[in-house]
């Protein structure tokens, strides 16, 4: 049980980050490589804020949410905009130099010990089979409250109707007079608040560190890609599938007799992508840049 | 009557290669132009300057006296331009409602607000085409020929006034071509201004007071459809010249 509710809490995380990121490649066909940093960015920007300036949590929380929005409003706009008309594999390359130049600056900015935005002790409560934190308890609330949201938005609200048109045909959607280039942005920065929002819970639940960033955004990106390209549902489902076999993985004792040591839990989201790639190269929902 | 759009010396090259040169031409308010010519002579580029995707060369294009040559597609629709797509611009995943409603979203407030009650025009629109009582499917469910008719009907009702119609018999059956001819006609009784861009030159006889013919980027023939039929460079142009002349 204890396995079940550690792979909600992970998939909740996971599915924030790779809910956005996947939002980002329905709309633009683009990948981001520089999300895991992100991620990152919100966390330190928040512990920062609440353990450097001595601010209060309920303002530390805004300002690292605040520092992710505009950080993906930079990596639109200096990033991804001037390249991705051009050639819709060259953000690859330019958002891979961001994010090494964000791992340069976060260690310079932050320093290389992990960090945590909470010195407090943490009220856990005992249900028996499982434990479960306030804080995390917030995770899996929130994320629960946002995929609700953001899936009324989508359906039953202008914005959301204009989201799905720009995906499933972009030309068709400019020559009707949406504002495309503007959705791109809003978009991209959308998702860089939900992944500055999963990094402040990194750094509320545990510890931030600079490492973190990689294989952040190999789990993002291998739930997208499981999950069928473009498919936003597909990915979160696959945040969920991943955080759970990882458990699984490193939580059993295989065979009664020995475990899987935790250092192999990373690996977990890259023998995932190869096993659905080899089975459903489309990936396990269906794949396309359409939000249905 | 006035000149609703206005081409001048466009000329657009991409690669190093021509695609348009020195295309220049009126197009009065309420008036029906076929365009043209062989596959490659620049009619779909020539569209797609016209609706913005790409910026011609050298050149210009005023519409309603306004130079529209660098504005971005989405401030042309707005601008009264709308375009009909060779292969369905349609959102097939969107219900035949949210198709229209989109489009009608989409228009400045101000207008939007003229229209009234957006939901009784999204009804009457899919009326006007017979597909009111499909309203809740997905748009991916009709055929060619109604999908057509759906994003003709769509461009009409979101108040457009300049119609940019990329091969609207393409990919729709024979009994639908005859519809989508008829809602032709409907847009010009209603004082719309259409360029269509087609393969089926009878269909452009039927319906185009002048026709534009472009061979590698350039226009060749301009005039009525029956003054242009007669003219031994269209042959020349489609089937190549006769070489026992």
């Amino acid at each position: 049980m204890q396995l079940l509710v550690n792979a909600l809490i992970a998939g909740s995380l996971a599915a924030l980050i790779a809910g956005g990121l996947s939002l980002v490649f329905g709309i633009l066909g683009v990948y981001n490589l520089a999300l895991g940093q992100t991620v990152l960015v919100g966390g330190f920007a928040a512990w920062w804020l609440r353990q450097v300036a001595g601010l209060p949590l309920a303002l530390a929380i805004p300002g690292g949410i605040v520092a992710g929005a505009l950080l993906s409003w930079l990596t639109f706009d200096v990033f991804i905009r001037p390249f991705y008309r051009r050639h819709i594999r060259l953000p690859l390359v330019t958002t891979i130099a961001l994010g090494m130049i964000l791992d340069g600056l976060i260690i310079l900015l932050f320093g290389e010990r992990p960090r945590a935005i909470l010195r407090e002790t943490k009220r856990v409560f005992d249900a028996g089979a499982f434990q479960i934190s306030l804080e995390q308890m917030m995770l899996i609330g929130f994320t629960l409250l946002i995929l609700a949201l953001f899936g009324w938005t989508l359906h039953h609200t202008a914005f959301g109707r204009r989201l799905r048109a720009v995906a499933q045909h972009d030309h068709a959607a400019l020559s009707v007079g949406v504002d495309a280039p503007r959705l791109h942005r809003l978009i991209v920065v959308l998702s860089g608040t939900l992944a500055a929002c999963g990094g402040i819970f990194i750094g509320i639940d545990q510890n931030l560190s600079p490492t973190l960033a990689f294989p952040l955004t190999i789990k993002a990106y291998a739930a997208v890609i499981a999950g069928g390209l473009g498919n936003v549902w597909g990915a979160i489902a696959c945040a969920f599938l991943i955080a759970l076999l990882e458990q699984l993985t490193v939580g059993i004792r295989w065979f009664g007799r020995f475990y899987v040591p935790a250092g192999y839990q990373a690996t977990i989201p890259l023998l995932f992508i190869i096993f659905i790639l080899l089975i459903k190269p489309s990936g396990l929902f269906q794949s396309g840049r359409r939000l249905g | 009557m006035s000149a609703i759009l206005t081409l001048s010396r466009v000329s657009l090259s991409l690669n190093g290669q021509h695609i348009l040169r020195d295309v220049s031409f009126d197009v009065a308010e309420g008036e029906v132009i076929g365009v043209i010519g062989p596959n490659g002579s620049g009619k779909t580029t020539l569209f797609n300057v016209l609706s913005g995707f790409l910026k011609p060369t050298s050149g210009t294009v005023r519409f309603r006296d306004q130079d529209i040559t660098n504005l971005a597609p989405a401030r042309r629709a707005q601008c009264g331009i709308g375009r009909v797509f060779q292969n369905f611009g349609i959102f097939r995943e969107m219900t035949l409602e949210e198709n229209v409603l989109v489009a009608l979203e989409a228009l400045p407030r101000e207008q939007r607000r003229a229209l009234g009650n957006l939901n009784d025009l999204v009804r009457g629109t899919l009326n006007m085409v017979g597909l009111l009582d499909r309203a809740r499917e997905k748009a991916g469910s009709l055929s060619g020929g109604q999908m057509r008719l759906l994003e003709i009907a769509r461009t009409l009702r979101s108040g457009k006034s300049l119609f940019l119609l990329d091969e609207p018999t393409a990919g729709v059956s024979p009994k639908m071509t005859s519809q989508v001819a008829d809602l032709i006609r409907e847009l010009k009784a209603e004082g719309k201004t259409v360029l269509i861009v087609e393969h089926d030159l009878p269909f452009i006889s039927r319906i185009c007071d002048r026709v534009i013919v472009l061979d590698v980027g350039e226009i060749v023939l301009r005039g009525t459809p029956k003054e242009v039929k007669g003219e031994r460079k269209l042959q020349e142009i489609y089937f190549g010249a006769d070489p026992t002349d």
